[in-house]
């Protein structure tokens, strides 16, 4: 869901080919997100190495586990995100990574060395790449002194003006507000008590927002003074000259995180670990911060970037390790589906 | 007696070689269906069944369990919040095709009987289907940019001062959706009345009158009666693309416009659940035949032959 946005690329990918060169020499199959395998990275990673790189976009999350499982390796790369990656892991589709090979990765965040969703039976499963922290951002023309809590969207004051994502980090939001420890390992009560949360707050929302771009929208004409989300959503109203800021809740915050993984055999594969090197780099990563906005596993990312979006960055505090160790980083939730039918009986439920 | 056999004799040939043409032309109308009948059971009936075989498994965790089990079908027509979503999705859906044919009939009228020259039903007919040359999804967005809070409905009554503030009851909710699916898909009906209103002969409607029939006993007479079949036709075609239609209430419904195809995508796109989902298609495919066999029943009891 998270990048439901990307609906059309979704539709597009119904006509979706592959290619089968998987065992050809100097080829690369990515199965990745738009703007993971952008031209102005991947041309000098071609120029540089002699490796031809075709990627495949998928739409939603679902669709790295859809294609991974069953496609008969196809593919060399895939980069899915932390609540995916170790179905992956489970379901046989992915091989561990040898982090001899790719030794820039000694250089990351200390909380993307070896993450516990990429760990199982002592090995090490992928190569954190992008991540975020979801927000809660409120536009500070109309909030007054917001509470350092979640609670702002529960407040009645806001009344038909909140918004919140379209996406299982809502319900761990809701959980989290409702003091509950692991939400990642809900019991049925634990989820029932996270039910009537959102319920209560249900009828405050004016949309569950689905792409950044959207809730973007919801702010700038005012329908949405307060939701959780991205820090795109932050770093473009800023750069329009807006009030948004974000709160810090104390019941902490989400966060995403996508590692590209290596498909079971695809590490013989002499391209894998330069790609995997390539864009573990800084400048490369600098690169793909242009393209999709988001943070990067290395620290030396934000060095490259122009002092704008380094200001910005540095305002998000997405430089800083300590806070980074305190985010809420998702895990493999194993009871997925009863996750996502309790948050489509939130949708569903009439307003109270 | 010479001219009976004679003329029998002929016949007989004729009738002979009537066998083998016939024959002949059995022959090629199996040639003729085969592609398409081939068509059919590759990319509709093979997937359908494939379909079936899955929502009678299960998940466990990544892995998919073949079985015998109604449980899906039991979850689906029972379990919240699917049958609730699967009712609303219905409503919905007949809310646009009779708002669709409420707006398309007036227009289809005026079509048939309005313009006299060929051309300029012509012309009018390509301005109904002109809409659909642009995107689905711009539309979407197009009342989006209509009905919200700095919309374009919303700037006009402040600027004339029918109110102070934005409306917000305009974007965002279920009649939003209504509306926009409307919008959408009322060329399919205007196209299916005025099929079926062109066929009325002119002759029928000018004995009526010289009969001293009023307008509106021509209308409700004649008119009315005759056209049931082509409103059923495109009530069944925009029933249907209401109710499967998943980005339109995604992108200007409200909190609860959730529609049945929206649960089946996160169920494939979120939940991997491929059981519940291919359940729920099944169950909106039965749904679908029995609404098109008694829409079906119902057009060829209405149906006027001329």
């Amino acid at each position: 869901m998270r990048r439901a946005a990307r609906l059309a690329t979704a539709i597009g990918l119904v006509l979706f080919t592959a290619s089968t060169a998987h065992a050809a020499k100097g080829r690369l199959n990515v199965l990745t997100w738009e703007g993971y395998a952008d031209p102005s990275f991947v041309k000098p990673f071609t120029e540089k190495t002699g490796c031809q790189v075709k990627a495949t976009y998928v739409g939603s999350g679902d669709e790295f586990v859809a294609k991974m499982v069953g496609s008969g390796n196809i593919f060399d790369l895939v980069s899915p995100p932390n609540d995916i990656a170790r179905r992956l892991v489970d379901a046989g589709a992915v091989e561990p990574v040898d982090l001899a090979k790719a030794p820039v990765t000694t250089k990351f965040f200390p909380v993307f060395q070896r993450p516990a969703w990429l760990e199982k039976d002592g090995k090490t499963w992928g190569v954190p790449y992008s991540f975020g922290i979801v927000r809660i951002v409120v536009d500070a023309d109309k909030v007054k002194n917001p509470p350092a809590s979640v609670a702002v969207l529960w407040s009645d004051a806001y009344k038909g003006k909140v918004s919140l994502w379209d996406d299982m980090e809502t319900l761990y939001m809701a959980a989290r507000y409702a003091g509950i420890t692991n939400v990642y390992e809900m019991t049925d009560a634990e989820l029932a008590t996270t039910k009537q949360t959102l319920l209560k707050g249900k009828p405050l929302v004016k949309k569950y927002w689905f792409s950044a771009g959207e809730l973007d929208t919801l702010y700038n004409s005012g329908e949405v003074v307060a939701s959780n989300a991205w820090e795109t959503t932050l770093v473009n109203a800023w750069k329009a000259g807006r009030n948004l800021v974000e709160i810090v809740p104390t019941e902490g915050r989400g966060g995403w995180s996508d590692s590209w993984m290596v498909a079971k055999g695809a590490g013989k594969n002499p391209c894998t670990y330069q790609w995997i090197e390539w864009v573990s780099s800084p400048e490369m990563q600098a690169l793909g911060h242009a393209v999709t906005g988001f943070g990067y596993s290395h620290p030396g990312m934000i060095d490259k970037l122009d002092p704008t979006t380094r200001g910005y960055l540095k305002r998000l505090q997405m430089d800083d390790p300590a806070v980074l160790s305190k985010v809420s980083w998702w895990q493999p939730v194993k009871r997925r589906n009863v996750y996502l039918e309790t948050w489509n009986q939130v949708k569903a439920a009439k307003k109270l | 007696m010479k001219t009976t056999a004679a003329a029998r004799a002929p016949g007989t040939d004729l009738s002979s070689a009537g066998t083998d043409g016939r024959a002949l032309a059995r022959r090629r109308l199996v040639l003729w269906l085969a592609p398409p009948m081939l068509w059919f059971t590759a990319f509709m009936l093979v997937p359908y069944a494939i379909m079936f075989f899955y929502s009678l498994g299960s998940m466990d965790y990544v892995d998919f369990v073949p079985g015998f089990s109604p449980a899906n079908y039991v979850k689906a027509l029972t379990a919240e919040p699917y049958p609730d979503v699967l009712l609303k999705s219905t409503v919905n859906g007949l809310l646009t095709a009779l708002l669709s044919s409420v707006v398309a009939f007036p227009l289809a009228m005026w079509m048939a009987f309005g313009l006299a020259s060929p051309r300029r039903r012509a012309l009018v007919s390509i301005l109904v289907v002109l809409p659909w040359w642009a995107s689905y999804l711009v539309k979407v967005y197009a009342w989006k940019t209509i009905l919200g809070a700095e919309g374009v409905l919303n700037t006009a009554l402040m600027a004339i001062g029918l109110v102070d503030e934005p409306l917000s009851v305009l974007l965002y909710n279920r009649f939003a959706v209504v509306l926009t699916l409307t919008y959408i898909f009322t060329p399919f009906a205007v196209l299916s009345i005025y099929a079926q209103l062109e066929r009325i002969p002119r002759s029928l409607v000018e004995a009526a009158r010289n009969l001293g029939a009023t307008d509106g006993e021509i209308f409700r007479r004649i008119i009315l009666p005759i056209s049931v079949p082509g409103v059923l036709a495109g009530a069944v075609i925009t029933f249907s693309l209401g109710f499967g239609d998943f980005v339109t209430p995604s992108l200007v419904g409200g909190p609860d416009d959730l529609m049945i195809t929206n649960l089946v995508v996160n169920l494939l796109g979120v939940s991997m659940d491929r059981p519940l989902g291919s359940a729920i298609g099944v169950v909106v495919i039965a749904f679908s035949v029995l609404l098109l066999m008694a829409a079906n029943a119902a057009e060829r009891r209405t149906q006027v032959r001329f």
